[in-house]
């Protein structure tokens, strides 16, 4: 699947890139604002995203999460703070908590490329936080 | 000003009339006369219900002398800060003929206030018709002043602890947003640390280096599980072992995607002091690790992991049925001084035993009651 990363620590942002890449997917881009990340939802349409909350241009991801909701884009927040989203999980599949472990990472990349193809058989790793009604989000419409 | 000395005249009169009606050795006039509490008597008959007689109480506390009183209304008592609401009272009880007993501000001759509490009585003839007004004053300004001090007292208290709250409260604010970035800063630091090891990892091209990279990052990714896990119950003080051990086992069993390492696990809530978070971790990473690399090197196998009470010690069990194998000797060792550090840091004994297949570990925790949290 095509996944943008919504990150503003580069550093961060590149190794993610490098996971994803390394379970087999594309990576469409990487947006440190949300007015990066409002660009590239329009030009790159990717399948997924990952969306931090706290963004260069200040705690704005949550935004970014309702806009991709909208666009019918799936995603997951990536947060050192997730008490910080809202209780409607802004439309997101989940969260995954930083500091997040590579496995932890792995686990919730397979989980929720799975259920983003269709496939909601697995069981949630525990490093996922799920949204109520989580596997309904990913296919929107 | 000739009408004016009419009035006074007239009033002076008057007043001479009511004490000839006494004889001067009358214990009721002497009284009135000698009383430490002020009094007038005024008489309706005369135009405007003029003073015909004060004692010496009511000069004293007025400031004015008889000739300035007599022949004068009680009005000329009053002053711009008199509640004209109050004098309507008066004037309406006096109308009405009947007893009022009122507080109101009045005005010295030298212009000073004081707070006078007014009774005013109809006097009245066999006929019932009202002959004279008797009025008794009592200053009351000191009353007055010390409930106005304790009000202005309690108002500056109140002042205070509004003030002190709200310092508090910003501090408590500022403490809480601290704490929150600072708990940022450490989460964004440690997944940052575990970047460069494992971008260092990718590019290294030797087995042997990655597999070192790959065992510390292991450890550092350990300290990252117990920094998300810390803050997340109510009390920030305490951290729950199981949570940690059931996030970290369940993440690196997932991972391996194995089907062939059956995993069970027996967990209870088991809170312990913040501080001992760390060693704690510690110890079940590499117990945890090094039954799965056993598992994963092996073919498979059973693990399970407890995490309880137990006699009011905290047990960590973990127990798999895999072959011992060689290990890596490397990463042994760093996990065997880890081990090591962390038990002689939480005064924990470290027991290893085989039975039959099962490989057993057991960690055992002494805590002392004060560091126990109840369920």
């Amino acid at each position: 699947m095509k996944v943008m990363i919504v990150e503003d620590e580069m550093l961060l942002a590149m190794e993610l890139e490098s996971e994803v890449e390394m379970a087999g997917h594309q990576v469409t881009g990487l947006a440190m604002s949300s007015s990066q990340a409002r660009e590239q939802i329009s030009t790159s349409k990717p399948d997924f995203a990952f969306v931090d909350i706290h963004l260069m241009d200040g705690p704005t991801g949550i935004e970014v999460g309702r806009e991709l909701a909208a666009a019918g884009i799936p995603y997951v927040f990536v947060s050192g703070n997730i008490k910080k989203i809202p209780g409607d999980f802004a439309g997101a599949i989940g969260a995954i908590e930083k500091p997040y472990t590579m496995n932890g990472m792995k686990n919730a990349l397979a989980y929720v490329s799975a259920i983003v193809k269709g496939d909601d058989s697995g069981s949630p790793p525990a490093s996922l936080v799920l949204a109520e009604n989580a596997t309904a989000r990913s296919r929107f419409g | 000003m000739q009408e004016k000395d009419q009035h006074r005249t007239d009033a002076r009169n008057a007043g001479n009339r009511l004490v000839a009606g006494h004889v001067s050795e009358d214990p009721f006039a002497a009284a009135f006369k000698a009383t430490r509490m002020p009094m007038i008597v005024t008489d309706p008959n005369q135009s405007d219900n003029t003073i015909i007689f004060c004692n010496e109480a009511f000069r004293k506390m007025t400031g004015y002398s008889d000739d300035e009183i007599i022949g004068r209304n009680c009005r000329f008592l009053q002053g711009p800060d008199t509640d004209r609401e109050t004098v309507s009272k008066i004037r309406e009880a006096i109308v009405a003929g009947q007893d009022v007993a009122i507080d109101i501000l009045n005005y010295r001759k030298d212009g000073s206030t004081f707070w006078n509490a007014v009774f005013i009585s109809p006097v009245r003839d066999e006929a019932g018709k009202i002959i004279y007004f008797f009025a008794s004053q009592l200053d009351f300004t000191n009353v007055k002043s010390r409930e106005a001090d304790l009000a202005a007292a309690r108002h500056k208290a109140e002042a205070e602890v509004a003030k002190h709250t709200a310092n508090l409260r910003s501090a408590l604010d500022a403490r809480t947003l601290l704490v929150h970035e600072v708990d940022h800063r450490v989460k964004n630091n440690l997944l940052t640390m575990a970047s460069i090891v494992k971008m260092q990892a990718r590019v290294t091209r030797d087995d042997g280096r990655r597999k070192t990279l790959m065992s510390v990052l292991n450890r550092i990714e350990a300290l990252s599980t117990v920094q998300r896990k810390l803050f997340t119950l109510d009390d920030v003080s305490k951290f729950d072992v199981s949570e940690f051990t059931r996030e970290l086992v369940t993440d690196l069993v997932d991972t391996t995607g194995r089907k062939d390492i059956r995993l069970s696990l027996d967990l209870s809530p088991l809170l312990v002091p913040a501080v001992k978070a760390t060693p704690l971790s510690l110890i079940v990473n590499e117990l945890v690790g090094d039954a799965v690399r056993r598992g994963l090197s092996d073919g498979g196998g059973d693990i399970h992991v407890v995490v309880r009470r137990l006699n009011g010690h905290f047990l960590i069990r973990i127990e798999d049925t895999s072959e011992p194998v060689e290990p890596d000797i490397e990463n042994a060792e760093l996990g065997r001084m880890l081990l090591e550090a962390s038990a002689l840091q939480l005064g924990a004994e470290i027991e290893r035993k085989r039975e039959g297949q099962k490989a057993i570990v057991e960690v055992v925790l002494l805590v002392g009651d004060h560091q126990e949290n109840a369920n």
